[in-house]
């Protein structure tokens, strides 16, 4: 645009100058350049099978969605794991490093402010309001910007309201998904949605084979956001059951079903989670959740949106802390469970499902590297880690419940061996679960590092492994001067417990 | 004594078995066992880095073979039939291929095992003759890819090989001598010649059973398909069978032949006319190289000694060794602090003293332990629950059919067959002897599909699972789905229905019990099921002691089994 190169006064006048004219065509043809201002991060992801390495940084450009007080609605994703985030303006181009003012990974949001004063980046752009109104069939708009600065918006349509997965394994929302055409740019990670000016989400991916998208919707964003203004993020509530579906006849009859309609098995419960916690078994069956009758898929009837998973009903809208009914059937005869909902944090499950911001806890000692187990560790061994990634520590993550009921807060391993004079004789030990160390047993690194910390009489330590090579022996003094080697060497930290 | 191979582990070798129903380079997919090769590695590292082996002089060695009668090599042809562990009841891909043989005494022609595995006809043929002569096997040994073979007609041994004088069996040859491989490879329909030298002697996986480790010799003479169970030359005289190899994509000039010590020791043990099979330790033992390790255990700094790591319960020093107890030797050959002894000169893995035992056999062990010397003596035995990982011939598959339900015991050919990824199932297959699994449950049952009807419709999304329970019966053995089904078994209060309650599987299936039946019927005859059930009894539940006692006749247990563990939520929600 040629006024780009214009002072501030004249950009401001040819602007307005733009605008006064037409104000109605403008407010159908909402100007994205006008709400939406371009998110420059740099990421840069812990390294796993090195935890005192981090990868290489690696640029990611996105654009958010400018929200009232200043602040810029972005998916999590945008910014996982970054080491600077800075606003742009769209096109003035001035910049201001921004902070996170809130992050969500499940909900795959957050809000970014800037972290010092720089009225330029702000300069001209107004905030979006934010429309829940969207229904299937509706037109959207995907905003995005050129690199001159003009806008471009791109036309969608809502093929359907759905509920599915956004950037976590196993956490699902609501998602629009929509139907259209859209250009890479620059600035195209992730990108604001309207409908008639007015925010009703961020596209969160974009398959160019299919021309489909899925759309963060504004209801998520709206709980979001007030969850966050209240001071006190709390995130979005989870059940902790896995179901399986009902529409076997012969099972409703054996179950003492078949006289009602709908309904959802329960296979499985993460441990105190809400549902375990209220007291719901392992093969119960849901017959509704606050009065809204569950089918046998799993679905019940949405006011606006159709048939929707049972999951939106603890999803969609309701807090932590908040009280569902649960219409159940156990051993046929029908009962009513209250259940508190709660959040079960990513570090409170005896492997964590997902890590970001900060690096795997670990322990180097004279060349043993031990580390808390993850599911990120896992996944690092690449798409197909289910069958390369060491199978005992992967059957550990699917069935943890024998490692939690031994005690342990987390799943202490010894992930490999430097070969150092300490180590000597242990080098191709590697993948095994730590039991005991000097005869304590492990239920986190931090018990681990304490029990280095404590040298035994003879000033051997003792490690002690679930399976081959079951004991391992090292000398304290000739660890302790290897761990002084390795740092010259490079390893900047050997442990990380927080 | 090595650690428990990983599950479905690719071997990268391969038999040298010229089948024409398997295609050479379909074999070879696995990537290299090696790292690659350097283009300017020196022509023998292996010599060069150990100047104290003693390597003689190629010309030492006589490398003619005109005393070997060529008549004594022979041409083994078979046609073969594979059983089908994913259609059970199917008869299977028939196929033909050929190997080698060689006379080595009356009417006894020795060969590899693989040559003659899941066969249904052998023939053999001189190098000089069109006659095929009837064959058939009279021992066989898996677990060391050795076979004994023999014409079914006295009279035509007696008339085709007339005055045709057996192979002698010598001895171990040095590295660095000549060989001679003689056989009937792929190239060609009569007889080859190739010639090479001993680059290698060492332990090494054998392919076939695809579990065990014996004594192998490398070679780099061209040992190709249909070399398969070929004698082997050095001065007139076998030293060793041609066997496995590698396919040219991964290593070079590598052959392996099976050395004198595991033939002699295979055709001691079928003197008896029964095979007995290998013995094993079921150890795993750690070297105890660390100076700390040393102390800890309060042992002398004089470089012996190996530590115990685990002993599994089943195998032969179940109960005798214990972790953490010290190996200082083994029938009085002083344990090396990495695991090696010294027989006849040579150093060699301490298993090797293991190898050349027969079941029954004692070894004689000189243990630390609680800082004191002991000496123990251990009775050798198979260790049985190992087998489930090992490659299955000669049997057909094993299984049981029940409205299109699918049930059949877990073993390596079954896992590849279904190509099974389900994680508490592959659990079941890799701790099967680590965890002991076996004593709870002998035979581990897996419903491996369902075959698709009207009543069963909405259990296929469960295949692949581990079944715990049938009407209320506990299944350890595939014969107890059988009986479980076929009668009048039932969960409590559930006389109507059948009830297969699945490993770390909340939800029951549930079938009908008059539908089902119906069921069974019909599915038979649609899906083309000539037979629904093929049950034998394993070879575990022979063994004494294994097992916990069962209980007497289980009757139909509370209404529900509590399943161990469970599996991965796939469709966690909420």
């Amino acid at each position: 645009m040629f006024f780009q190169k214009l002072s501030f006064p004249a950009f401001l006048v040819a602007l307005l100058f733009c605008v006064t004219p037409v104000p109605c065509s403008a407010q159908q043809k909402a100007a994205p350049e006008k709400s939406i201002i371009r998110v420059n991060a740099t990421l840069q992801d812990y390294s796993f099978l090195r935890p005192w390495e981090k990868g290489a940084p690696t640029p990611r450009r996105g654009l958010g969605a400018v929200l009232k007080g200043n602040r810029v609605l972005i998916t999590a994703e945008m910014c996982v794991n970054s080491t600077f985030v800075e606003l742009e303006h769209p096109s003035n181009g001035a910049r201001v490093p921004a902070r996170i003012a809130g992050i969500d990974y499940e909900a795959n949001l957050a809000v970014l402010e800037p972290a010092e004063a720089n009225s330029k980046v702000f300069e001209g752009l107004e905030a979006l309001e934010i429309d829940e109104s969207v229904v299937a069939g509706d037109t959207l708009n995907v905003w995005q910007v050129e690199d001159n600065g003009d806008g471009v918006s791109t036309d969608v349509e809502v093929l359907r309201v759905d509920v599915g997965r956004y950037y976590i394994p196993g956490s699902v929302f609501l998602l629009y998904q929509v139907k259209g055409s859209l250009q890479a740019r620059v600035n195209s990670f992730t990108l604001p949605v309207v409908k008639n000016g007015k925010l009703v989400g961020m596209l969160l991916s974009y398959s160019s084979k299919e021309q489909t998208a899925g759309v963060l919707p504004a209801p998520v964003i709206n709980t979001f956001l007030a969850d966050l203004d209240d001071g006190d993020y709390q995130g979005f509530p989870n059940l902790g059951i896995s179901i399986a579906q009902t529409l076997d006849e012969t099972l409703r009859e054996f179950s003492g079903i078949d006289k009602v309609e709908g309904g959802i098995f329960v296979r499985e419960l993460a441990k105190d989670g809400s549902a375990d916690k209220a007291g719901i078994l392992k093969g119960d069956v849901i017959l509704s959740i606050n009065g809204q009758p569950i089918d046998a898929r799993g679905n019940y009837s949405h006011p606006k949106y159709g048939k929707l998973s049972f999951s939106h009903l603890v999803r969609g809208g309701a807090k932590v802390g908040d009280k569902i009914k649960l219409e159940i059937v156990r051993d046929a005869k029908p009962m009513t469970i209250d259940v508190e909902l709660t959040r079960k944090l990513p570090e409170d499950h005896l492997i964590d499902p997902y890590m970001f911001d900060r690096g795997p806890k670990y322990v180097i000692f004279g060349g043993l590297i031990f580390q808390e187990l993850t599911l990120p560790y896992l996944e690092s061994w690449g798409e197909e880690w289910t069958t390369r990634a060491p199978f005992k520590l992967v059957h550990a993550n699917a069935e943890p419940h024998a490692y939690e009921e031994e005690g342990r807060e987390k799943l202490v391993f010894l992930s490999s061996v430097l070969k150092t004079p300490s180590t000597l004789g242990y080098e191709a030990v590697n993948s095994v679960i730590v039991t005991k160390v000097n005869g304590t047993f492990i239920k986190n690194i931090k018990d681990l590092a304490k029990a280095f910390a404590e040298v035994p009489g003879d000033g051997l330590h003792t490690i002690e492994f679930d399976e081959y090579p079951k004991v391992i022996y090292v000398d304290d003094r000739a660890s302790r001067l290897v761990n002084q080697q390795l740092i010259q060497y490079g390893i900047g930290l050997l442990e990380r417990l927080e | 004594m090595n650690p428990p191979l990983p599950p479905l582990s690719r071997i990268a070798l391969i038999s040298l078995l010229a089948a024409s129903t398997i295609p050479w380079n379909a074999v070879s997919q696995q990537k290299p066992a090696f790292g690659p090769l350097l283009k300017n590695a020196p022509a023998a590292p292996a010599a060069a880095a150990e100047p104290v082996v003693d390597i003689p002089p190629p010309e030492s060695v006589q490398t003619d073979i005109s005393e070997i009668s060529l008549d004594a090599i022979v041409r083994v042809e078979v046609d073969t039939k594979q059983p089908n562990y994913r259609v059970p009841w199917n008869v299977g891909g028939m196929g033909s291929g050929n190997g080698t043989g060689f006379l080595v005494g009356p009417n006894r022609f020795l060969t590899n095992a693989h040559v003659v595995s899941d066969t249904r006809l052998i023939y053999i043929k001189k190098v000089n003759d069109p006659k095929p002569y009837k064959a058939r096997v009279v021992n066989v040994a898996h677990d060391c890819d050795l076979a004994l073979l023999e014409l079914e007609s006295d009279i035509d041994f007696e008339t085709g090989f007339k005055g045709v004088q057996p192979l002698f069996i010598g001895g171990t040859p040095k590295l660095n001598t000549t060989v001679i491989v003689v056989g009937y490879p792929i190239g060609g329909e009569r007889i080859s010649v190739t010639r090479g030298v001993v680059s290698r002697i060492d332990f090494r996986a054998y392919s076939h059973s695809g579990v065990d480790n014996h004594l192998a010799i490398q070679i780099d003479a061209a040992i190709n398909p249909g070399n398969s169970g070929g004698p082997v030359l050095q001065n007139n005289q076998v030293v060793g069978v041609a066997f496995q190899g590698y396919s040219g994509n991964v290593a070079q000039n590598t052959g392996y032949m099976i050395p004198v010590p595991v033939i002699e020791r295979f055709l001691k043990d079928v003197e008896d006319g029964n095979y007995d099979h290998y013995v094993d330790m079921a150890t795993s033992v750690i070297s105890i190289l660390n100076p700390a390790q040393r102390r800890a255990l309060a042992l002398p700094n004089d470089g012996i000694g190996v530590m115990v790591a685990e002993a599994d319960a089943a195998g032969s020093a179940g109960g005798v060794l214990k972790t953490k107890d010290v190996l200082l030797s083994i029938d009085g050959h002083p344990i090396a602090s990495d695991g090696f002894i010294e027989i006849e000169g040579e150093r060699v893995d301490l298993n090797e003293i293991i190898e050349r035992k027969f079941a029954g056999d004692t070894v004689n062990l000189e243990i630390w332990r609680d800082e004191k010397r002991e000496e123990i003596t251990i009775t050798l035995k198979r260790f049985i629950p190992y087998l489930i990982q090992s490659e299955q011939y000669d049997r057909l598959p094993n299984f049981v059919l029940f409205a299109g339900l699918q049930f059949q015991p877990l073993d390596r050919s079954m896992m590849v067959a279904h190509n099974i990824s389900e994680l508490s199932t592959r659990y079941f297959y890799s701790y099967y002897g680590p965890d002991e699994i076996y004593r709870e449950r002998p035979q581990v049952i897996v419903l491996t599909d369902v075959l698709p009807d009207s009543t069963n419709t909405h259990l296929q999304t469960f295949i692949h699972r581990v079944v715990d329970s049938i009407n209320g019966k506990k299944i350890t053995l595939l014969q107890d789905v059988y009986d479980a089904l076929h009668g009048d078994l039932h969960e409590d209060g559930r006389e109507a229905y059948h009830v297969v309650r699945l490993v770390g599987e909340e939800r029951p299936l549930v079938l009908k019990r008059k539908d089902a039946a119906v069921a069974h019927e019909r599915i038979k005859s649609q899906y083309n099921v000539g037979f629904d059930h093929f049950i034998e009894v394993p070879e575990i539940i022979k063994e004494e002691g294994l097992i916990k006692p069962l209980e007497p006749d289980a009757a139909p247990a509370e209404k529900k089994d509590e399943p161990a563990a469970d599996a991965a939520p796939k469709d966690k929600a909420a």
